[in-house]
């Protein structure tokens, strides 16, 4: 459990991290941020990257700013631990209270999170389902990406070798809800599920049921054409969703198991959102 | 109670309490020392080439690219001598059993994915593993059977084509007979789960063979010291008299480090090739899951007959063992069979018994010693029967076990596999734990809840009785070349008056240092912070076997006692002759002597150690100088220590999740030498315990890979998951000098039953499987 040899530089900018990246021939360069992700792939030797470009000395990018009434920037670096510490978005509050644990969250961050693109992860699911943009450089590039766009696949993002997320965009729901269902305290979520209801339209994405966070479109379709949100109307959308989602099994839960859970935590994440109350009866504190 | 002999009343000022542990300074500063703090100049670090297979030939290993490498070191393989010539074989005298040779690096064959075949040795762990990837090897496939219960396609060893190392049956009474009489017959398939013990610290060693005098030092995270010197010796043909192990501060050990591994020798062996160099090796923790003994695996098919009043008549068992691809060194594929069928009945009365046990080779990670042993399953099988029998019979979980108690009165009670339970105090500890448990309140409450939204509540118990300290005769089961029954110990009084003990018990992190030193503080008659204790060094301690067993307190406390008791007999002869007083009016307490009525002391025991030590002219005629003794302790047989654990549970039937809600441990550890301590035990075994219960199992795939090789996939429980305990004590006092029974395994052996029964109380599911995960509960739902 030691790496590979790989060389190690600390980048001033996003200019500057990006350039180390297209620099390296064989594409074969990565971003360490918080580390919580690559250091353990590092460690299992499942990555070998020649050269780290360590991004946590570039100023500016650990910060939350409120952008319009509707909208905050999340840099890249604010950490897990800050989201749950800010108070513009509860329901980014309440989604990373469920990361981990709290040296996780100290170090890990935003960005890493998204663009480690783990398809249970607590984020991903989030940014999709309150549709966040993230923003991404390149050496001579500079582009924005619906996040409903930029999770392809297990561990796969749609970055460009020399691309880094420089920030996101994050609309600030009316209304959410979030469920998750973990084995044990801290662990990755064996089904995740956001709602996010932005502009009076509410997405709904699920986690632990593909390679990526998918879409709850016939639910949300049943959701947006309703005005109120009944519990008869709640536990149709939780079926719809339950009869959509098509997940594996493994020894961790079957997917008949899943799909249960599926039906369950949309089921919650709905009332919830219809309440404004948190679910979870967890003190994090 | 009865009174307890050989301790001298007066001087029982540091047993019994919760003084403050020896060893937690130093560990809360961070200045405790594991071997991985070792750092000796010009230390080279090995890493292990492991298989990536679970069955297979070697056609060849190819080292040449390793070999040109400018940062490889050195590359050894078992393809030349010494490790050739050396395997390690557990031994045993019992009629059935099959030896199995475990090579120090494979070469010919592998026999489950984690065998280490190559070794590379370089200036630190991160260019060893390098040097690995450029080892070539060539393997032929072999078909893989993870399952101890399926018909092999391949055998793994050709000395047991069946792959069956072991079988003994249990046999007494007349089950047939028994069984036809009975009111309500109960069969059962139960299956448990292949867990480890992953200590905090996992696997580590340095070897230093020194060109000079030819000694060998080993530095080891080893729960048994001496029988590694002992069998390093005969493996590596030296003399044990240049061989030196020392076991520092270790980190947890649960039996994982009661063995003796392949890579022990190996860099034991590399050392004495590379003489004067440090040959250092820390197991990661991937490596553990991969390759430290595993645990566990098992299946109980029981058949039972009950009198329709409760009374258990007959029981016959067919248990079978998955011990993985060898016979663990030196504790043989016996261990884990061998416990479940000797103890299935546990604390009940029991004339007939069927009971046939196999141990079963499979290509995984062998099987040893888990906290334990094999008991917290065959609780779960013996416990799983008595809860179906009461709903049968329509008795309630508790009348049952009361019905079927072996009692005070039948003590010494022989069960049917001739152990002879000396305690039957099961009763009682049921009726301290019911009522630290309140159930009538919880029966109120889950009659409440039945018809309402709100989750199910269930609760389970468990009743075990755990053999401890086992002495000569009660360890004579597994007919091995060595019988475990006594360790050494050596008290000296210093000539300034303060003690050193030099123990043969080992510490993992249970706190021996202060054990001993309340022991023989008592003993002597002196302050506790007066007594240093030394342990796990080959080269102090006369003799002991280690920890496993829970026997240390009782064996290893027992010498201890006894040498302390020796020299205190000596200080008072000498003080007797120094103040021309009787010995039978002097009294030594608190470090100073006493005459009896006395308000002041009449000496020190500095004192006395200066005359001692410095003049000779002053002793008596015929006593030789000094104030140390050397004793060895054997109890004979064993100390069962009962115990009874009851927890609740509710379930969310939507997730299948289970909360507990409460928990209580009554338990007799006989007489309690420091409760903290004894406390600490307890919690931490059913926190272990409710791990293997609902989270931890080690899982192959079909092909004999691990898929739970790491801990995102093999899951501890955290202190989330685990939930306050109320701990109760009853102390009778086993029939041994301290009158202590042993403490350290029991706690894991009531989870498993618990919540199994627990779950079954609140659903009405029977769960035959573990883990209890809330998927499987889940499914029993639907
Ligand atoms: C024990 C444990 C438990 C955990 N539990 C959870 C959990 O429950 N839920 C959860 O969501 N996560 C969990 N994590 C993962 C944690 O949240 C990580 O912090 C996160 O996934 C990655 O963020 P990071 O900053 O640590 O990224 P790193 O590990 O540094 O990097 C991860 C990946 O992202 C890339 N990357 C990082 N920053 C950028 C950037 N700005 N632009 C482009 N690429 C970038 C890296 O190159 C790498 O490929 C856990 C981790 C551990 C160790």
């Amino acid at each position: 459990m030691k790496p590979a040899p790989f060389d190690y530089v600390v980048a001033a900018s996003p200019r500057e991290a990006v350039q180390y990246l297209a620099d390296v021939e064989d594409a074969s360069a990565k971003i360490i941020a918080g580390g919580q992700s690559l250091m353990p792939l590092l460690a299992l030797r499942l990555a070998r990257p020649s050269l780290l470009v360590d991004i946590n000395r570039i100023p500016g990018l650990e910060t939350i700013e409120r952008i319009s009434e509707t909208t905050i920037r999340i840099g890249t670096l604010v950490r897990h631990r800050m989201l749950c510490a800010q108070t513009n978005s509860p329901l980014l509050h309440e989604a990373a209270r469920w990361i981990g644990h709290s040296a996780i969250r100290t170090r890990g961050t935003i960005g890493g999170s998204l663009a480690h693109a783990d398809p249970a992860a607590e984020l991903p699911i989030v940014a999709v389902a309150a549709g966040m943009v993230i923003e991404v450089m390149g050496p001579s590039t500079q582009r924005t990406v619906d996040a409903q766009d930029f999770f392809i696949g297990t561990l796969e993002n749609s970055l460009a070798d020399d691309e880094m997320i420089v920030s996101v965009i994050s609309p600030l729901p009316e209304r959410w809800g979030f469920a998750e269902y973990a084995r044990r305290h801290g662990d990755f979520g064996l089904v995740t599920v956001a709602a996010a209801e932005v502009q009076g339209e509410v997405k709904i994405a699920v986690g632990g049921v593909g390679s990526k966070p998918v879409r709850m479109l016939e639910s949300e379709g049943l959701v947006n054409d309703s005005v109120t949100l009944s519990g008869q109307l709640i536990d149709q959308a939780a079926r719809a969703a339950a009869a959509s989602v098509e997940p594996n099994g493994d020894f961790h839960g079957s997917a008949r198991y899943r799909i249960g859970l599926v039906e369950e935590l949309v089921r919650r994440s709905l009332r919830q959102l219809g309440s404004g109350q948190a679910d979870s009866e967890v003190d994090w504190s | 109670m009865t009174e307890i002999t050989g301790v001298d009343p007066k001087g029982n000022e540091s047993v019994g309490r919760a003084v403050q542990r020896k060893e937690d300074y130093r560990f809360l500063i961070g200045r405790g020392h594991y071997v991985s703090d070792l750092r000796l100049p010009g230390t080279r670090h090995v890493a292990f080439l492991r298989s990536p297979l679970a069955h297979a030939k070697i056609n060849s290993i190819d080292i040449s690219s390793a070999l040109e490498a400018d940062f490889v070191e050195a590359i050894f393989t078992g393809e030349s001598d010494p490790f050739k010539s050396v395997s390690l074989i557990a031994r045993s005298a019992l009629p059935s059993y099959i030896e199995t040779a475990q090579p120090i690096l494979a070469w010919d064959k592998v026999r489950f994915s984690g065998e280490p075949i190559a070794a590379v040795v370089a200036t630190d762990r991160y260019l060893a593993e390098d040097g690995l990837e450029l080892i070539e090897v060539e393997y032929e496939r072999l078909p893989a059977n993870v399952s101890a219960w399926s018909t092999p396609a391949e055998p793994l060893h050709k000395e047991a084509l069946d792959n069956v190392l072991l079988e003994r049956r249990f046999q007494s009474g007349d089950v047939k007979d028994a069984l036809a009489g009975a009111e309500v017959v109960i069969e059962r398939e139960l299956i448990s789960n292949r867990q480890g013990g992953n200590p905090l610290e996992c696997r580590a060693g340095v070897a230093l063979f020194e060109p000079g005098d030819g000694t060998l030092q080993f530095w080891s995270g080893t729960q048994v010291p001496h029988l590694v010197r002992n069998a390093l010796a005969e493996l590596m043909g030296m003399s044990e008299a240049k061989i030196r192990v020392v076991a520092p501060d270790v980190g947890g050990g649960f039996g994982t480090k009661a063995a003796l591994y392949p890579e022990d020798v190996a860099i034991c062996m590399i050392a004495r090739l590379m003489p004067g160099t440090p040959i250092k090796w820390v197991e990661d923790r991937a490596e553990h899951l991969l390759s430290a003994t595993h645990a566990r695996d098992h299946r109980y098919l029981v058949t039972a007959g009950f009198s329709s009043d409760g009374t258990l008549l007959a029981l016959k068992a067919d248990v079978t063992c998955n011990v993985g691809a060898y016979s663990v060194y030196p504790w043989t594929a016996g261990i884990e069979p061998l416990m479940a069928g000797g103890l299935l009945s546990g604390p009940y009365r029991l004339e007939n018994y069927d009971c046939m046990v196999r141990a079963v080779a499979t290509n995984s990670s062998p099987s040893g010693p888990y906290r334990g042993v094999a008991r917290p399953a065959s609780v779960f099988a013996m416990e799983a029967i008595m809860d179906e029998a009461a709903r049968r019979l329509g008795m309630s979980t508790i009348d049952i076990r009361r019905k079927n108690f072996i009692g005070p009165q039948d003590i010494p009670y022989k069960m049917p596999t001739r152990l002879v339970d000396d305690s039957g105090h099961y009763e009682r500890c049921l009726d301290k734990a019911l009522e630290l448990f309140d159930l009538d309140q919880f029966l109120e409450e889950q009659q409440r809840r039945r018809g309402t939204n709100e989750p199910p509540i269930g609760f389970g118990v468990a009743c075990y009785n755990e053999l401890t300290g086992l002495g000569r005769a009660a360890s004579a089961g597994p007919r091995m070349p060595f019988r475990t029954g006594h360790d050494a110990c050596t008290v000296k009084v210093n000539p300034d008056g303060t003690v050193t003990v030099f123990s043969g018990v080992t510490s993992q992190g249970q706190g021996l240092e202060t054990t001993v030193a309340q022991i023989v503080a008592d003993g002597i008659g002196v302050d506790y912070d007066d007594v240093q204790v030394r342990i796990g060094n080959t080269d102090e301690s006369l003799w002991g076997f280690g920890a496993f067993s829970s026997r240390q307190a009782v064996i290893g406390g027992g010498a201890a006692q006894l040498s302390a008791l020796v020299v205190r007999d000596k200080v008072i002869r000498l003080a007797s002759e120094l103040l021309e007083i009787d010995i039978n009016d002097l009294i030594l307490r608190d470090g100073k002597i006493w005459v009896a009525g006395e308000v002041e002391p009449r000496l020190s025991l500095a004192e006395i150690a200066r005359v001692a030590y410095l003049e000779s002219n002053r002793l008596p005629d015929g006593m030789e100088p000094g104030l140390e003794a050397t004793r060895f302790y054997d109890p004979i047989r064993g100390a069962f220590a009962a115990g009874v654990q009851i927890g609740s549970l509710e379930v969310d039937v939507s997730t299948g999740e289970i909360r507990i809600l409460k928990w209580v441990c009554v338990e007799d550890a006989g007489r309690v030498i420091n409760p903290a301590i004894v406390d600490g035990q307890i919690a931490g075994a059913i926190a272990q315990g409710i791990g293997g219960a609902m989270y931890e199992h080690l899982i192959y795939d079909g092909d004999g890979n691990l898929s739970t090789g790491t801990l995102m996939d093999y899951l501890i429980p955290t202190s989330g998951e685990i939930p306050e305990m109320i701990i109760g004590h009853l102390q009778f006092p086993a029939d041994n000098p301290l009158g202590v029974r042993g403490v350290g395994e029991g706690g894991t052996l009531g989870p498993n039953a618990v919540i199994a029964g627990a779950v079954a109380d609140a659903l009405g599911i029977l769960v035959d499987q573990l883990p209890v995960t809330e998927g499987a509960v889940w499914e029993g739902l639907q």
